[in-house]
């Protein structure tokens, strides 16, 4: 899509474009949207409709980098009024858990059995409540998710890190 | 604690979409069968995971790089899930399942019976091979009835979606290469496109209990072929030569008809006496070996930890 100057071709917004990037899902968190995990840090746009959007990675080496980037760059691309994306990695500034909104943690633990630490260093077990889990081994299927084991209701349980 | 008086009165909480949590009083014959599944996966998940290994060095360029280390330690991690659910299951502990499938006593996925010549052979097992687990492995999420694997599998159908879209993307830059590339993907697909249809079994039996005690919804002939009507018109898209005579377009049914399938190579599979079954079993217990100092170092860190926590 070109924006040609003198022509009714809407200008797109900061807002329009988050709204965009917030129907990107995690690939591996079907019905989680990268927004809602925290990826998303910021979103320019200028007159001409070059939207910039700058994103914070989970872990640096996470494999789905480029998928994600590609989704993004379609997901904004097709904002009317935005010419041309630039979707950057930004390699300062940390991701941590802390990023998750409510509702993505929610998600996480009803779906997913994916938990976060919680402040006191304990977990609690997303299917029975219980707070007896265990962490198990530092090496989960994931960079960014390590295993722990509820021996209440004898599920494994993950743990977003 | 449930608990049901007989195995009639189970298949009538199952049918109506009861889920047997590990704390029931669960009926002996239920348990075995579903351990039985269970372990086969977990097996499957690892031996995966290794031959994903091998080709991390040979990877054509950092990123695919990235992705086949990713896709190891999913892979791994599944099975690491995997054995956790069925160690509870107090049929056999983890070290047991791993002593009887390094000695070759049990079972894992035919795919992993065969040598994985070319990096096109890793694009034909990440484009068929996993869609073919992935078909299977949704359709025992869909109904199943025993509920921690349930929530792995869950999590794990997440993971091999987009492992799927890995191999599409992989797929589709070969479909797109050289005339030498092209041909290494055909001669790649001449190898793999029997034994990821095999992978669906053979007809699933008339009282499979594995149908009836809802862990798998769908008969394996269903599934098979589902996945020939999707996958064949995909390959011939891209120009590829499916490597069967027989199989022709059925114009009445507007269905795909593959020509008869010989179940004699799964079956050497299963008695683990496939063509790459040896080397594959071997190297995966020389890795277990060659890594132990690392689990024993884990451990002693971990012993060091719990005794300052104290």
């Amino acid at each position: 899509m070109t924006a040609t100057p003198g022509t009714t071709t809407p200008r797109a917004t900061v807002d329009d474009i988050r709204r965009a990037v917030a129907q990107v899902h995690d690939p591996e968190y079907p019905g989680v949207s990268i927004v809602d995990l925290g990826l998303l840090e910021a979103v320019r746009v200028d007159e001409a409709g070059h939207a910039e959007v700058d994103l914070i990675p989970t872990f640096s080496g996470c494999p789905a980098l480029h998928m994600i980037a590609g989704d993004v760059e379609v997901a904004a691309a097709a904002v009317p009024g935005v010419a041309e994306v630039t979707v950057t990695w930004l390699t300062e500034g940390v991701w941590s858990p802390d990023r998750l909104t409510a509702s993505a943690r929610t998600t996480l633990a009803q779906d997913f059995t994916v938990v976060l630490r919680r402040r006191d260093g304990t977990l609690l077990c997303p299917v029975c409540g219980s707070v007896a889990v265990v962490d198990t081994s530092g090496f989960g299927p994931t960079r960014c998710r390590s295993l722990a084991w509820c021996p209440d209701c004898r599920n494994p349980v993950e743990v977003l890190r | 604690m449930r608990s049901w008086a007989d195995l009639d009165e189970l298949q009538t909480f199952l049918d109506g979409g009861g889920i047997i949590e590990p704390n029931d009083d669960i009926p002996d014959a239920y348990r075995q069968e579903v351990f039985r599944f269970i372990e086969f996966h977990a097996n499957s998940e690892l031996m995966g995971g290794l031959t994903e290994r091998d080709w991390i060095p040979r990877a054509p360029g950092l990123r695919l790089k990235q992705v086949f280390l990713a896709k190891t330690q999913d892979e791994i991690g599944h099975a690491h899930l995997l054995y956790m659910v069925a160690a509870d299951m107090a049929c056999k502990t983890r070290d047991e399942m791993l002593t009887d499938l390094f000695s070759g006593r049990t079972r894992f996925h035919n795919v992993f019976h065969y040598q994985a010549v070319t990096w096109a052979d890793q694009i034909a097992i990440a484009y068929l091979v996993d869609a073919a687990a992935f078909a299977s492995q949704r359709a025992v999420f869909a109904e199943c009835s025993y509920g921690p694997y349930k929530r792995v599998l869950k999590r794990i159908i997440a993971e091999e979606g987009f492992h799927m879209r890995h191999g599409e993307e992989m797929l589709l830059r070969i479909a797109e290469g050289t005339p030498t590339q092209r041909a290494m993907f055909q001669a790649a697909l001449d190898r793999w496109w029997w034994p990821s249809i095999q992978l669906f079994g053979p007809d699933s039996p008339p009282n499979d209990p594995l149908l009836a005690w809802h862990i798998k919804s769908e008969r394996n002939e269903v599934l098979r072929h589902a996945y020939v009507q999707k996958y064949v018109p995909l390959l011939q898209g891209y120009g590829f030569d499916i490597p069967d005579p027989d199989l022709r377009f059925d114009e009445g049914s507007g269905q795909w008809q593959p020509g008869t399938i010989d179940w004699e190579p799964l079956k050497a599979t299963m008695r683990n006496g496939g063509p790459d079954s040896r080397r594959r079993i071997d190297g995966a217990a020389r890795n277990h070996e060659d890594t132990a100092w690392v689990r024993a170092a884990l451990e002693q860190a971990g012993a060091r930890l719990a005794r300052a926590a104290a």
